[in-house]
């Protein structure tokens, strides 16, 4: 399992290097200031005061991080200055806010960690890949190096502290997860971020197909109607009159 | 029995909720700042939830939940534009669609399962007319025409509205495509800025340059006799592109654009000649988009002043956030009074949808007073105190007003930088002395040290300075203004003691964005600028937005703590608590 994704991630990783490097290092650094977000909520929120402590520095070392995948992402060659979209509302990241309640209170604690435990194990694993071959130049090269050693930190720290929440005797390293409850707990995690990834995958390739419906519609069903449609002339124009009272009104989508 | 009215806007920028009982506003705030999503669109489940816990109520307990536009209008602009733009709207039509029938169409549904409401309560106002109402419904003005200008919101892109009481009348509208505020966003993605967050930049900016291209940008976006206007849809592609609001033709007038994120020369001091020239060709570029906008406002503003007959307008809109056009709508236009609503964005379109709602639908009075934009959450000291304990950052408390106003002006004048979170947050853009970063505003290296070291930004960017209200002589508000002093969105010449003695507050251009801080309004901050005029004999201070470039507005303790420590801050006051900066150590470094 491990070892198979490691192989995908190094093929996918040297596509997407070679030809969409600065779109790459904008998503790492999306990602990254999205887990700063999560880890501050988590500050914010955890009556433990070691934890407290521990989620405050790693949402700092997430924060900069995020920042040096952006300056290495406009190093590398951005967009051009009019592809800035008029509905984009600013710097949208995403993180773990889902329906108003974060990742951390939608967990609990010990889920919280085994989650910041596995998905930090993750990107050590992929940053690992990637700082093996395939950078597009030196320079992001020795960003990597210097982020993969908080990623260590990050991954060694989880555990830690999982293994000591649970009552297991907490080790330290690289080493294998200990105690049943921490480890049902990390398994747990890993089950649902499989069906995530999965269900991300379907809806992408559902979006994909939507775009295809869409655009065929569109070159099929949209012509005729092309003369009908007219924009609005320039200048003032009178208020179209809405004859329903008040309340009526405001019930009304339309 | 009271009735409890929620607003909410959402879907597409600024998310936010009101909560109005009887008329009056008991608490707005904005969702970016529980989410610290800037300009965060989701629906505002956690800035409601708080609006509710603050009153003490449930959602049960909500008469009438209003969303401040009607979707379905604004489908069918969007599939509208979509066919007539055919085939050019090839790419954006998938995309809009999308967002659309997967999504936007079932505002309603989504509404009932976020907020738990049986959709019998939940009800919709329009884009323009919620705009409308949050600033004619926190106005001081019994009657008064109202112009709304922004991007687009169903329809319309600006509006004029007659309001009195018997409620808000449309006058007169511009529809999509053409919108002021559109021309600004796209020179503002032309200049390398993004959209809806990059326009104070562009603002910031123009004092820098002259505006050489003005000509070419009146030929592009004509003023209209009979007060309109009509833009080269041949330039502007914000109605049929999904990403891109102009086209080549832009930088065939312009010249090449501004790639985004690279240096900008202006004050770079190390910069060679080609890239001062190029830095000065955008800043020039911005000040004639700039120039552009307010001859654009006044164009348009004499139209409203002579359709509706009042003599004090209102204004609301993204574009009314822009404080030198207000400045000359209020010192040339035709207008005795003019009304800014602070929160003039779409975060304001909550607040105003359930203004509209109360006054206008179920004729609630309006309250009496001064609009007051303290409506969001307040910092628990105890928390705060309690998180500065388990980081390791140092602290120590004052007791008393007296003793906390002398504390932080003691700060200010060691030349220190503090943040400054008193109360309750402030709805809407400005930091108005709740979550803002204060400094003595003396020297003239504290601006570029605030924009560099504190906040993280451009050089360029101008401070605002906070005055006591008896101090408001040294800025030349014209005398139409004189109700917008409290908050920040008029940039208005300085006089020559301010030039001389606060230079970081003041711009390239002379100009300054004062806040009157009154003594019954805001008896702390009052206290601070009184300290510092007993020490200095100028009672002034420096205040931004408590924020790093990019980000909110601080809302959690932890928020404030995680600034402080990104920053070169000296330390944050949150109300008698005072936090200084953390060792290294404490940092785990
Ligand atoms: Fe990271
Ligand atoms: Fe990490
Ligand atoms: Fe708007």
């Amino acid at each position: 399992m491990g070892q198979l994704r490691k192989v995908w991630i190094g093929l996918t990783g040297r596509f997407a290097w070679r030809f969409r490097a600065a779109h790459l290092l904008r998503a790492f650094s999306r990602t990254e200031q999205g887990s700063a977000l999560d880890m501050f909520a988590a500050c914010e929120a955890t009556p433990r005061r070691e934890l407290r402590r521990k989620y405050f520095r790693h949402a700092l070392d997430e924060w900069r991080h995020a920042g040096v995948f952006k300056a290495r992402a406009r190093a590398v060659g951005g967009r051009s200055a009019t592809e800035t979209g008029v509905d984009e509302a600013g710097v949208i990241v995403e993180h773990g806010i889902i329906g108003g309640r974060t990742l951390f209170e939608r967990l609990g604690e010990r889920d919280f960690l085994a989650f910041v435990y596995v998905a930090e194990a993750d990107a050590v694993e992929q940053f690992e890949v990637y700082a093996a071959r395939g950078l597009p130049d030196p320079d992001t090269q020795a960003a990597l190096s210097v982020i993969l050693k908080d990623e260590l930190f990050h991954v060694t720290y989880s555990k830690h502290e999982l293994e000591r929440l649970t009552g297991a005797p907490p080790t330290t390293g690289t080493a294998a997860v200990v105690g049943a409850e921490a480890r049902a707990a990390v398994r747990r995690i890993r089950w649902s971020r499989l069906k995530e990834g999965w269900l991300r995958l379907s809806l992408d390739i559902g979006h994909l197909m939507t775009s295809l419906w869409l655009t065929l519609l569109y070159a099929l069903l949209i012509p005729p109607f092309r003369l009908l449609a007219r924009l609005e002339p320039a200048g003032w124009q009178a208020p179209s009159a809405d004859p329903r009272p008040l309340r009526l009104r405001l019930q009304s989508e339309a | 029995m009271a009735r409890v009215i929620l607003g909410v806007s959402a879907l597409y920028h600024d998310a936010a909720a009101a909560l109005l009982i009887d008329g009056k506003v008991v608490a707005a705030a904005q969702e970016e700042r529980f989410t610290r999503l800037k300009h965060d669109p989701s629906l505002p489940v956690r800035a409601a939830g708080w609006c509710l816990h603050h009153a003490g109520l449930r959602a049960e307990d909500v008469d009438q939940l209003v969303f401040y536009e009607k979707p379905l209008r604004k489908f069918e602009r969007i599939l509208t534009t979509s066919v007539a733009a055919f085939p050019r709207s090839a790419l954006s039509f998938p995309r809009q669609m999308k967002s659309w029938l997967g999504d936007k169409l079932w505002t309603r549904n989504r509404l009932v399962e976020a907020f738990g409401l049986p959709s019998a309560k939940i009800g919709f106002s329009e884009h323009h007319l919620s705009h409308a109402a949050s600033a004619f419904y926190s106005s001081p003005f019994e009657r008064a025409a109202v112009l709304v200008a922004d991007g687009v919101g169903e329809w319309a892109t600006t509006s004029i509205w007659r309001g009195g009481p018997e409620g808000l009348t449309p006058l007169a509208e511009v529809r999509w495509p053409h919108s002021l505020g559109l021309v600004y966003s796209a020179l503002t993605a032309f200049l390398g800025f993004a959209v809806n967050e990059g326009e104070y930049k562009v603002m910031g900016m123009a004092a820098w340059g002259q505006p050489r291209y003005l000509e070419q940008l009146h030929q592009i976006a004509k003023l209209t006799p009979g007060g309109g206007f009509t833009l080269d849809l041949d330039v502007f592609s914000h109605h049929w592109h999904p990403t891109r609001a102009s086209t080549d033709k832009l930088a065939a007038l312009l010249g090449p654009p501004r790639a985004p994120g690279s240096p900008i020369a202006l004050l770079e001091p190390g910069a060679d000649a080609g890239a001062r020239a190029e830095g000065q060709r955008h800043a020039d570029i911005a000040a004639s988009t700039q120039r552009w906008l307010e001859d654009a406002l006044l164009h348009v503003v004499r139209h409203a002043h002579a359709l509706s007959g009042e003599d004090a307008l209102c204004l609301a809109g993204g574009v009314a956030l822009n404080a030198v056009a207000n400045h000359r709508l209020a010192a040339e236009g035709p207008f005795a009074h003019l009304f800014v609503q602070p929160a003039a964005g779409d975060a304001g379109g909550a607040l105003g949808a359930a203004q509209w709602a109360a006054h206008a639908v179920f004729g609630q009075p309006r309250p009496a007073g001064p609009f007051r934009c303290d409506l969001g959450p307040e910092i628990d000291v105890g928390h705060a105190r309690q998180l500065a304990d388990d980081l390791g950052f140092p602290h120590d408390e004052v007791s008393g007003e007296d003793q906390l106003a002398a504390g932080v002006a003691a700060d200010l004048l060691a030349g220190r930088a503090v943040g400054f979170v008193q109360g309750r947050a402030e709805l809407g853009p400005r930091a108005l002395g709740h979550r803002s970063i204060l400094a003595d505003p003396r020297g003239a290296g504290t601006a570029e040290r605030v924009n560099r070291q504190i906040k993280l930004r451009e050089p360029f960017r101008p401070f605002a300075p906070s005055a006591r209200a008896a101090d408001m002589g040294l800025f030349a508000l014209p005398p139409a203004a004189a109700d917008l002093a409290p908050y920040m969105v008029i940039a208005s010449p300085a006089a020559d003691q301010l030039r001389s003695e606060a230079p970081a507050v003041v711009h390239v251009d002379g100009t300054a964005r004062p806040q009157a801080v009154d003594p019954g309004r805001e008896p702390l901050y009052h206290g601070v600028l009184d300290a510092m005029h007993a020490a200095t004999g100028l009672g002034v201070a420096l205040n931004t937005s408590f924020n790093l470039k990019g980000e909110p507005l601080v809302g959690s303790a932890t928020d404030a703590l995680a600034t402080l420590a990104r920053s070169a801050l000296d330390a944050v006051w949150i109300g008698p608590l005072r936090i200084g900066r953390p060792s290294a150590r404490a940092l785990g470094e």
